[in-house]
Order: structure tokens, then C-alpha cells, then sequence
């Protein structure tokens, strides 16, 4: 539903751009985008505030729930800046983007009003592509590489969207470190976005 | 960084003041103002002079900002894996103690 509601809202936003339509309401949005993001990052850090149960579990796994995300952290991240170095852009951008790790709408929306509309795609459609083909991959690599593996791809969604897969291909273990991977590439989105650009 | 300090601002509100009730409408919110972006950075978008001849490039550049991230991250964390979950586990089979 979400993945719809964002495409409907940027293919509508892309028609009306094209249209040469110059409608006060969307003027007036779209001149306040500044104050609608940090809306939306207080918005976003209620929601991690309100999450009770983190500092439990993390009691209880200890370091080994660390592993996984900063795995997916450490990958995005050099991967990204290999991508800026391969299509010339600056390395933070590429790294801003693939720190989205999956979370399309909000690495879309904030890379595209702290850096400009082109760079506000590719981190939607890239992060998008992410989740999309997450779903094809996590079987394979749960079947050939390992359980713990076939998180990676989800990155920032196996807390949410993804984890149907997991609890389908994988076992207990995994999917409680899924969610647990999830709530913490969430929780780091936001802070690479912002100490990178 | 005025961006991080707004969402810690926001993560002590909810974790001391925000109602729990208000939890739903407070997702409401996020949604809102996620489309409300979304939807300005098409309007910007679309307002391009040569978007359409742009679409192209925006959409092979994006494709690898996708997979080369997604495939490091999958080769770093498999082999942190194997190397501390995985070989633990095994371990830990052979030898319960």
C-alpha cells in the first residue's frame, strides 16, 4: 500500500510539473518543503522514541545483533561511494543515497530537499529497487549463502515489509535479528543522510 | 545536522511526553508529510526543461545505486557471518560446554 500511495504521489507530482499547471495550494507546498521535512524528522524520532523494548533486546543478544547491521551499514555505504566514483557525482551523495538502505520514501524525500529533485530520484527509485528485488534475492541466499545473510538485501525494511520473507525462508533466530536489524538501520538512516550531505 | 538535532528533539518527546494513544496518528503524520515530498520532488521534477530526455540516466544511475550496494552489503555480511554467527553456532553444536 505505501509503495503504491509513493508512486501515485510522485507520478502525480511529475504530471502536474509537466503540465505547466501553477496551482496556489501546490506553490505554496512546494515552497515549504523545509518545514514539512522537519515535520517529518520529528515525526520520524517520536517513532523511535516510543520503541520500548530495544534496550532489552539488546541486552539479550548483545554484540551479535551489531553484526548484521553494520555489515549492511558498512556495505551500503562503500558501495555507494563506489557508484558516486563510477557516475562522477560526489562521493557523500552516493553515500547518502545507498545510506537509504532500502528506505525509499524517506531517503527520496530528504536527499530530494537537501540536495535537489535529480539526486531526490535516484534515491527513491534506487532505495525502491532495493526493497522490490529484496524479495526475489532473500530465498536464493537463504538457499545457497546463509540465514543471516538474506537480511542484507532488506537492509532498513526487514523489520517491516520484507520479514513476510523471512519468516517464510529462513528460521526463529533470524527473524527476531531481522526485526532487530530493521529497528536499527532505521534508527541509522536519518543520521547517515544527515552527517553525509 | 539541524535535521538530527529536530529527530532527537522528537525521540524525547516520545520517550517522555507523547501519548502512546496518539501513536496512530502520529504514523499518519510521517505518511503525510513523506507523500507531500514525495509529490514536491515530481512537481520539481517534472518542471525540468528536459526531464523526459533525463529519465533515462536517472533510471540506469539509479539501478547501480541499487546493486552495487545491495551486493557489498550481502558479501560483507555473509562473510561477518560465517565468521562470527555461523562458525559460533557450529561450534557451539559440536561442543555445548
Amino acid at each position: 500500500m505505501m509503495v503504491l500511495l509513493t508512486i501515485a504521489a510522485l507520478l502525480l507530482g511529475l504530471v502536474y510539473g509537466l503540465s505547466g499547471l501553477e496551482l496556489p495550494v501546490v506553490t505554496f507546498l512546494t515552497g515549504h518543503t523545509d518545514a514539512v521535512l522537519y515535520l517529518l524528522m520529528f515525526s520520524v524520532g517520536i517513532s523511535v522514541g516510543m520503541y520500548r523494548g530495544l534496550a532489552a533486546k539488546i541486552r539479550e543478544y548483545h554484540l551479535r545483533i551489531f553484526i548484521i547491521p553494520a555489515g549492511i551499514m558498512f556495505g551500503s555505504i562503500a558501495g555507494g561511494i563506489l557508484c558516486a566514483l563510477l557516475l562522477h557525482m560526489p562521493w557523500n551523495y552516493g553515500a547518502a543515497i545507498a545510506g537509504g538502505m532500502g528506505w525509499y520514501s524517506l531517503a527520496g524525500a530528504t536527499i530530494g530537499r537537501l540536495v535537489g529533485a535529480e539526486m531526490g530520484s535516484v534515491a527513491f527509485l534506487s532505495n525502491l529497487m532495493r526493497e522490490v528485488f529484496s524479495y526475489l534475492i532473500i530465498p536464493f541466499i537463504a538457499l545457497k549463502l546463509n540465514y543471516y545473510t538474506s537480511i542484507a538485501p532488506a537492509g532498513a525494511t526487514s523489520e517491516d515489509t520484507t520479514l513476510p520473507m523471512m519468516l517464510k525462508y529462513t528460521n526463529e533466530e533470524t527473524v527476531v535479528l531481522s526485526v532487530l536489524n530493521g529497528m536499527i538501520c532505521s534508527l541509522f538512516v536519518p543520521v547517515i543522510i544527515s552527517l553525509c550531505l | 545536522m539541524d535535521i538530527l538535532l529536530v529527530m532527537l528533539a522528537g525521540m524525547a518527546v516520545g520517550r517522555f511526553l507523547f501519548p502512546a494513544k496518539a501513536k496512530r496518528g502520529n504514523e499518519r503524520l510521517a505518511l503525510v508529510c513523506t507523500l507531500v515530498l514525495i509529490f514536491s520532488m515530481g512537481v520539481m521534477l517534472g518542471q525540468r526543461d528536459n526531464f523526459l530526455q533525463d529519465l533515462f540516466s536517472l533510471g540506469a544511475a539509479s539501478f547501480l545505486m541499487f546493486l552495487v550496494p545491495t551486493v557489498v552489503s550481502i558479501v560483507v555480511v555473509y562473510l561477518l557471518s560465517e565468521r562470527f554467527l555461523v562458525k559460533k553456532r557450529r561450534s557451539g553444536k559440536e561442543d555445548p560446554q
